[in-house]
């Protein structure tokens, strides 16, 4: 089976309906080990300095992995992605644009879904049998995300890594459902968490590796992941195109925020970390959060991937200190 | 009795805190003070506190001795605490101001830092990061391009040529362009003061009090406070701004 690349959640279902291996490169990216290599490779090579690392680190993991194919989403993530499409064609790789409609209209949702889908040659029916097939492990990660914040048995970090694996599966529904199956079975015995203070993870995932340890051994957990939530489409809507509407990810902030704000209140959050990406036009949208959420915020930013830097960690102690003296 | 020891990048700052009252102030530069008094032990910075003679051995023996700064992850010294270099600054600017809401705005030899305290409490901060354009040691080179002292440097405010560079040592090269183009010195001084202030706004902004407690080094370019009161600010400089992380270590002792 062919491997087929995309630069962020697209409708894994087309994917799996025309039987490609589906690899998030974000994902492949930054568990690749050599994930800062590949930044300083894609800028000797004349990517500037001065953009966001995750799309340096996608063109350094598709030319190292021999990615032959990919979807890029040109309208709803980062405009830098267009010209990284460019950049790769050049080496004679496959790119097949996405869009995801700012307006969130339904028509022009299925249009680009369906020219997607005429891409890959594979019509509705294989497409909703490969939607029923992923209803399951995806049922059963948002049953991960419920036993974060209703049962305090999993951590943040774990909550973390099951939903960003979700836009992919890790390259192989079966085997990821079996990860799932076996993480359900080792959590049912755990003790639950006793940490003083629930914290919401908002924005991109980060690209800081230590965060959330480092939140944990200071007694804050979080219960919320809001991005790495939509990767996992917990939404149960049966259509497809509802169902990449419903998704909130590629659409305006105030839609984004519309859930967040919900989530806050249902998971009984103390506090909101929103991580911006060194570089990124959501940086500008930090404004809109600190606006339009009433609980304290901790904005942190990052760079390259590595640990968490010393100022940064102080900021992080700062914070909780105030959140725990809140309370 | 307490001392603190703040291990800059240009000074090394030393305070002596009795009674609650600050005793005493020393400074030395840095790299001769690690030259005359470190050294390595193992991976350890280790240094030969009673060989400054700040301190006698008496009072070596009974105080408490809090330090921070650039130093502060690899120094080994035994019985002295380390602190971070953010607390440490806020902890001495609620001790010299008495305020308990403020925001903080330390410039020293290569960071600027901005802290939001409410209630006598660190809330957040920001620092600049990858850069040091703006900083004490930016003032230093540009005011030898235009043959100044600091002093001097920071005694023009009016008129200030307009300078835009992003980096501290294409500034200097945009600065010789002005020279050449025949602004008075005078005029000179206040653009580089103006490109202090340039840098610093969006850090204030982004934590709005209504005093600035200004510290660091810089805090003695008295032009720098009067083009942040132009601003709209209102600008608190304590009595030792370049020894406020030192008074903030000993009073954390």
């Amino acid at each position: 089976m062919n491997r087929t690349g995309f630069t962020t959640t697209i409708p894994l279902e087309i994917l799996l309906a025309a039987e490609r291996i589906p690899v998030d490169l974000n994902n492949l990216f930054i568990t690749g080990g050599r994930s800062l290599e590949l930044i300083e490779a894609a800028e000797a090579q004349g990517f500037p300095r001065n953009i966001c690392g995750w799309i340096k680190g996608i063109y350094g993991a598709v030319i190292e992995g021999g990615i032959l194919e990919l979807v890029a989403v040109t309208e709803g993530d980062c405009s830098n992605t267009r010209a990284l499409m460019e950049v790769l064609s050049l080496h004679g790789i496959t790119t097949i644009p996405f869009a995801y409609p700012h307006d969130r209209n339904p028509r022009a949702l299925r249009e680009e879904i369906e020219r997607m889908m005429a891409h890959f040659a594979v019509g509705w029916d294989e497409v909703n049998r490969a939607s029923d097939s992923l209803e399951s492990v995806r049922r059963k990660i948002a049953e991960i995300d419920r036993l974060t914040w209703d049962d305090g048995l999993v951590s943040g970090a774990e909550n973390h890594y099951f939903q960003v694996a979700s836009s992919d599966m890790n390259g192989s529904t079966k085997n990821f459902e079996a990860e799932v199956d076996g993480f359900l079975a080792e959590i049912a015995g755990r003790t639950p968490y006793r940490d003083s203070i629930r914290l919401a993870y908002v924005g991109v995932p980060p690209i800081i590796d230590d965060l959330y340890p480092f939140l944990e051994s200071h007694g804050a957990r979080v219960v919320f992941n809001e991005t790495q939530r939509q990767f996992s489409m917990p939404y149960g809507i049966p259509d497809l195109v509802e169902r990449y509407r419903a998704y909130t990810y590629p659409y305006d902030i105030f839609y984004r925020l519309a859930d967040i704000k919900q989530e806050l209140k249902k998971r009984q959050v103390n506090g909101v970390i929103h991580y911006v990406q060194s570089f990124c036009f959501r940086q500008i949208e930090d404004m809109v959060v600190r606006q339009q959420l009433s609980l304290p915020i901790l904005t942190l930013e990052g760079d390259k991937p590595g640990p968490l830097d010393a100022r940064t960690k102080i900021r992080i102690e700062s914070f909780l200190e105030l959140l725990g003296e809140q309370q | 009795m307490r001392i603190g020891i703040d291990l800059g990048s240009r000074k090394v700052k030393f305070a002596l805190v009795r009674n609650e009252k600050v005793a005493r102030l020393e400074s030395f530069d840095t790299l001769s003070f690690y030259k005359r008094f470190g050294r390595m032990d193992g991976d350890d910075l280790t240094f030969d506190l009673a060989g400054t003679g700040f301190f006698s051995a008496s009072e070596l023996a009974a105080a408490a001795i809090v330090a921070t700064g650039y130093g502060r992850n690899t120094l080994n010294l035994k019985g002295v605490r380390i602190v971070s270099e953010i607390r440490a600054h806020v902890a001495g600017a609620l001790f010299q101001t008495g305020l308990r809401d403020f925001t903080l705005l330390d410039m020293g030899g290569q960071d600027t830092k901005v802290a939001l305290v409410r209630n006598g409490r660190l809330q957040d901060f920001v620092m600049n990061d990858k850069c040091a354009a703006s900083s004490g040691r930016y003032l230093e080179n540009m005011a030898a391009i235009l043959e100044v002292d600091l002093s001097e440097l920071s005694s023009h405010w009016d008129e200030p040529v307009r300078l835009d560079a992003t980096c501290g040592i294409f500034g200097e090269s945009e600065l010789i362009g002005q020279i050449l183009r025949g602004h008075p010195v005078a005029r000179l001084c206040a653009g580089v003061n103006q490109t202090l202030v340039k840098r610093v706004i969006p850090m204030l902004k982004r934590f709005p009090s209504d005093t600035i407690v200004l510290t660091g080094g810089v805090a003695l370019d008295r032009a720098l406070v009067k083009l942040l009161e132009i601003e709209g600010f209102s600008v608190i400089v304590p009595d030792s701004p370049q020894h406020n992380g030192a008074i903030g270590c000993a009073v954390m002792g």
